[in-house]
């Protein structure tokens, strides 16, 4: 008990005034948006670390241990490089998986108190406590007790991540089927900025109006026959386009549609909601149901999701998986030990990337077309023998 | 019990075997079940567990694969495969662990029957729901039966880590347990240096998993603590003096034990003996070199997988005990006397002064 209580007050450090509070947090994809129209409507002073690149890698490579998974190294960079740029108080989102994302925290605060930093760390447990807990957070962090302002923070935030999503998928449906190339990517980094941008309630909701009508402006060619393929795997990796190396455009601009099936908005939401007012089914429900014959419990992490996902994929006719994990990450390794069978008795194709940081472009690419055109043959042969019969 | 219900179900030598056998052996012996262990690990076995799963995956786990295969080739029928998510409130096992029934189910494509309890006290799945899932397997739904199997259990656990604890070792310990011996207290034999190992007990009292870590440095003359000399209080108040926080399920063999020794400056050196690709290893070792850098405690990082070289093993092994030697000899010679204890603080006080000047 008294480590629990310990470890209570580890989690929300308060040395800080809340006035001069700089407030910074990991990037993942574009989580970076929503987010800072939620702290800065809240009225607090925010910095965001530049985005993910080779170079931010090689500085979180430096400073931590061998042994540890990719998105740690990845967050170590962004702590520090916003450290440097003036925050002084880091977040951190610990989701309700356990793996070792959960020790995330710990061995950064660790190391970066030995570096010679000086900061307070806030953690957001989201392990089954949810919306209150996550105000609290908040409220440790700006000390903002006016609820209109929380009000306007949140619904900012909310639409922006329903924005971006919208956005998103668009992008994944367009891309493989425009008829000038390059014209789906103009368009979604055009609503990224304007997403960014906009700054009141009534502008925010009717975003996701404005981006579908926007994206049906573009020429497709809607005849055109592409093959699906789901992506799936680890949160990070799937939701951070540096760490995947743009998976999802090098598959889209060899004429696939790719869905993935994790999307932050929809996670957060399932996430935050009380359960009374979630009706829908969640994704993790959905994957407990569907992934039953595999498995019997969750075991952490994203392992769960990934097979009822790709045993769902099969059962509605979608042409490929592929399954993209960091290595070493243990929960998509036992994943990775289940899929093969799930593919044999699915029939359906799946592929696993490990990606690291040694991780070389070139290799990866071949691998990916070498799916593709797998997939592509494997569709040839269904129409064929359809229309035999 | 029911004539439609087996007789005989088998334990694969790996993973909680290690920790948790005693309590099996004596649980099953009282419900009257016969236990059929799988024979220990060889190259075979280990080369038998890496064919099924994909090469990602941690030795440990390959070597239960194995196990569980050797135990097929047996004739086994009912294989035991509990998969122990969690052993207190957010206190979670690595996945690997938490999935081994999955992992088991889908990668062996043969008949079998798969006991599969889980304990997730997280969850409030606690130890009698854990038993009671293994007992209905067996049409056994009589509580008081269950209890009674429950206490025998611990009967023969208990003895097996009172015996472990007073110094013997992992198998003789095992071995009266189970024969319902209790054997008295060896002679504590000093031997001029003494290491702990930190490692899992999968890892460390599997002879060929561990290339025999614990002989190899008794024959050279160095007294080996392991997890199984130090109780769950001691290693549960070590973590919290040395300020961390128990994440992991088995925190207490690696982070616990290594920092006991730690903080009572009983042994020279700390070896932590993990396999490769493991994740809460990677962190826990991780924690412990910071604070044995800060204590001036040596610490050697052995990593193991199935192409662990005996050789370079052992070359290893001999340079670290010999700087531990040489580090031991260096401080015994020169002995202070208690004058010098004086002067030594005097000394201390001095440098205080200089760094105050300094600032």
């Amino acid at each position: 008990m008294k480590t629990a209580e310990k470890f209570e007050k580890t989690k929300m450090e308060n040395k800080i005034p809340a006035k001069d509070r700089v407030i910074a947090w990991p990037r993942m994809g574009r989580i970076d948006i929503p987010l800072k129209a939620l702290l800065v409507s809240l009225g607090a002073k925010v910095v965001i670390p530049p985005a993910n690149s080779k170079e931010v890698l090689e500085l979180g490579v430096r400073n931590s241990i061998e042994g540890i998974c990719l998105p740690y190294k990845l967050n170590l960079a962004n702590y520090m490089m916003a450290l440097d740029r003036g925050a002084n108080t880091l977040m951190m989102f610990q989701a309700p998986g356990s793996c070792r994302l959960g020790n995330y925290t710990k061995m950064a605060q660790k190391t970066l108190k030995s570096m010679g930093y000086d900061f307070d760390m806030v953690i957001f447990d989201m392990y089954k406590s949810k919306m209150k807990q996550t105000l609290q957070a908040f409220w440790h962090v700006t000390r903002c007790i006016n609820p209109w302002k929380y009000y306007k923070g949140f619904s900012l935030g909310f639409n922006k991540f329903f924005a971006i999503d919208t956005a998103e998928r668009l992008l994944f449906y367009t891309r493989p089927r425009e008829l000038n190339k390059g014209d789906a990517e103009k368009c979604y980094e055009k609503w990224l900025k304007i997403t960014d941008e906009t700054n009141s309630i009534w502008q925010a909701k009717r975003l996701k109006k404005k981006i579908i009508e926007d994206f049906k402006k573009i020429p497709i060619d809607k005849d055109k026959d592409v093959p699906v393929i789901y992506l799936i795997g680890e949160f990070f990796v799937l939701l951070d386009p540096y760490t995947n190396q743009n998976i999802e455009k090098e598959l889209g601009e060899m004429g696939v549609e790719v869905q993935r099936q994790i999307m932050f908005g929809d996670w957060l939401e399932h996430v935050l909601k009380p359960s009374i007012f979630y009706r829908k089914e969640s994704h993790r429900e959905r994957s407990v149901r569907y992934a039953d014959s595999y498995m019997k419990r969750a075991i952490g992490g994203e392992c769960i999701e990934t097979i009822g996902d790709t045993v769902y994929a099969a059962k509605h006719g979608i042409d490929g998986i592929i399954h993209i994990s960091p290595f070493s990450c243990m929960p998509e390794i036992v994943a990775q030990n289940i899929l093969p069978k799930v593919s044999r008795e699915e029939d359906i194709p799946v592929m696993s990337l490990v990606l690291d940081e040694q991780t070389g472009k070139a290799g990866y690419i071949t691998r990916i077309e070498a799916f593709v055109d797998l997939i592509n043959r494997r569709r040839r042969l269904k129409i064929k023998n359809s229309k035999h019969k | 019990m029911n004539k439609n219900f087996p007789s005989k179900v088998g334990i694969p030598r790996a993973i909680s075997y290690y920790n948790n056998y005693p309590f099996y052996y004596g649980f099953f012996k009282s419900l009257g079940i016969e236990v059929v262990l799988s024979d220990k690990t060889t190259t075979k076995i280990i080369n038998e567990g890496s064919k099924y799963v994909v090469s990602d995956t941690c030795l440990p786990i390959k070597v239960y694969v194995g196990h569980v295969v050797n135990l097929l080739d047996k004739g086994c029928e009912y294989i035991f495969v509990p998969s122990i998510q969690s052993t207190g409130y957010k206190i979670n096992n690595c996945s690997k662990i938490r999935g081994l029934p999955e992992i088991i189910r889908n990668v062996i494509d043969r008949e079998f029957v798969m006991i599969e309890p889980t304990l997730d006290k997280t969850e409030n799945i606690g130890l009698y729901d854990f038993c009671e899932q293994i007992a209905n397997v067996f049409d056994i739904r009589d509580k008081k039966i269950i209890r009674a199997a429950m206490k025998e259990g611990f009967k023969i656990y208990n003895n097996f880590f009172k015996m472990a604890k007073s110094g013997l070792s992992y198998n003789d310990a095992l071995k009266n347990a189970i024969e319902d011996n209790i054997v008295n207290q060896p002679l504590d034999i000093v031997k001029p240096l003494s290491v702990v190992i930190m490692g899992h007990g999968y890892n460390l009292f599997d002879e060929r998993i561990s290339l025999n870590i614990i002989k190899k440095l008794e024959k050279m003359d160095v007294k080996v603590y392991t997890s199984l000399n130090v109780s769950r209080e001691d290693s549960l108040n070590a973590i919290d003096n040395i300020g961390e926080i128990q994440y992991w399920a088995n925190e207490l063999e690696l982070t616990g034990t290594a920092a006991y020794y730690l903080n009572n400056h009983k042994v020279d050196g700390i070896i932590a003996l993990s396999a490769f690709g493991c994740g809460p290893d990677s962190l826990m070792v991780d924690e412990m070199a910071y604070h044995c850098k800060e204590n001036e405690m040596p610490l050697i990082h052995l990593t193991i997988d199935e192409h662990t070289g005996e050789a370079g093993f052992i070359t290893r092994l001999e340079a670290f005990v010999d700087m531990l030697m040489r580090k031991k000899r260096a401080k015994m010679s020169v002995k202070p006397k208690s004058t010098e204890t004086s002067k030594n603080d005097v000394v201390v006080g001095e440098e205080k002064v200089l760094i105050s000047v300094a600032k």
